[in-house]
């Protein structure tokens, strides 16, 4: 039965190729947008703690995405 | 109403809507799969290689979709000046890129059983190729020109230039004589295509519909973060 289904009458290599592609290059965009996401929340959190006290409560008091991105990076850690 | 649209609301809306579609997405993914693997139907003329056109179909639908909203956009940001449309440009294109790349790849892999071949000059597939080429002249503008101002005109004019190529898509299969086959499914008229197929059809549009929005949200993020950074460097 799973024969079966793996073969699809045949068209089994086409089917699975086509579903795989798919899947592994979505999961491939996916990850990688991840990536880039995460990498740029940590570069805007180094560059803001490299700021002095008086700049940094600045940022956060104009910012709320300032002030969300370090709530984000305080929880996951 | 228009304090809603602030960069910020937009941000925590944006981190909502990505927890709430990572929520739901695998379940309908799966619901997807097992009726476009399991439950639907063989065609009786294609067989069961007509499973293909559950990931071929609305890869092809949204690789149209997104160059449409592209287009539509470039237009507003070229008369309004509107330079969030840009942002969510440049976040839509790859997205627009890796479904016309995956219609392209799963038609040739469709083409085989059915046609006897991977690929032909036929008028849908070179159009389809040519919005794929569209994508990678818009992406690279946003890669090759570094002036901000000069990347928003080329990437309006790449857009509307390539908006020409949509409706020659859409009908070519109309207008010429063509291996590919005309559309089983229509928005005003009956469509030829049983409900056991359209289905699965509309199921795996919905979880391919939630992946783009997805990708869309992060990329879009990303954006907002780096305009963020920008800021920071000007104190």
């Amino acid at each position: 039965m799973i024969a079966d289904f793996l073969s699809m009458n045949g068209y089994g290599l086409y089917v699975w190729a086509s579903f795989s592609a798919v899947m592994i290059s979505c999961a491939v965009v996916y990850f990688r947008t991840k990536k880039t996401l995460k990498k740029y929340e940590q570069e805007f959190l180094a560059e803001l703690q490299a700021l002095t006290l008086e700049e940094k409560s600045k940022v956060i008091e104009n910012s709320k995405i300032a002030q969300q991105i370090l709530a984000t990076s305080t929880k996951s850690n | 109403m228009f304090k809603f649209f602030s960069a910020s609301n937009i941000y925590s809306f944006i981190q909502k809507l990505i927890k709430f579609i990572n929520s739901i997405f695998f379940l309908i993914l799966i619901i997807g799969l097992t009726f476009a693997l399991v439950l639907s139907p063989p065609d009786y003329i294609q067989g069961d290689s007509v499973r293909i056109m559950y990931v071929h179909v609305p890869s092809a639908w949204l690789g149209l979709a997104s160059f449409s909203v592209i287009t539509l956009l470039s237009i507003l940001n070229f008369i309004f000046k509107i330079k969030n449309f840009y942002f969510i440009n440049k976040s839509i294109a790859p997205i627009g890129l890796l479904f016309t790349s995956l219609a392209i790849v799963t038609g040739s892999l469709w083409g085989q059983p059915t046609w006897g071949t991977w690929w032909a000059w036929d008028a849908r597939l070179t159009s389809m190729l040519i919005l794929m080429l569209f994508y990678v002249f818009y992406i690279l503008s946003f890669k090759l020109i570094n002036n901000e101002e000069t990347t928003i005109k080329v990437s309006s004019i790449i857009a509307i230039v390539g908006s020409i190529n949509i409706p020659i898509i859409k009908y070519s299969v109309d207008w010429w004589n063509t291996l590919h086959q005309p559309a089983s499914i229509k928005i005003s008229g009956s469509s030829s295509i049983h409900s056991a197929m359209l289905v699965p059809l509309l199921l795996m549009l919905l979880v391919f519909l939630l992946y783009a929005a997805l990708i869309f949200l992060m990329k879009y993020k990303t954006e907002i973060i780096r305009i963020k950074k920008k800021n920071i460097k000007r104190i």
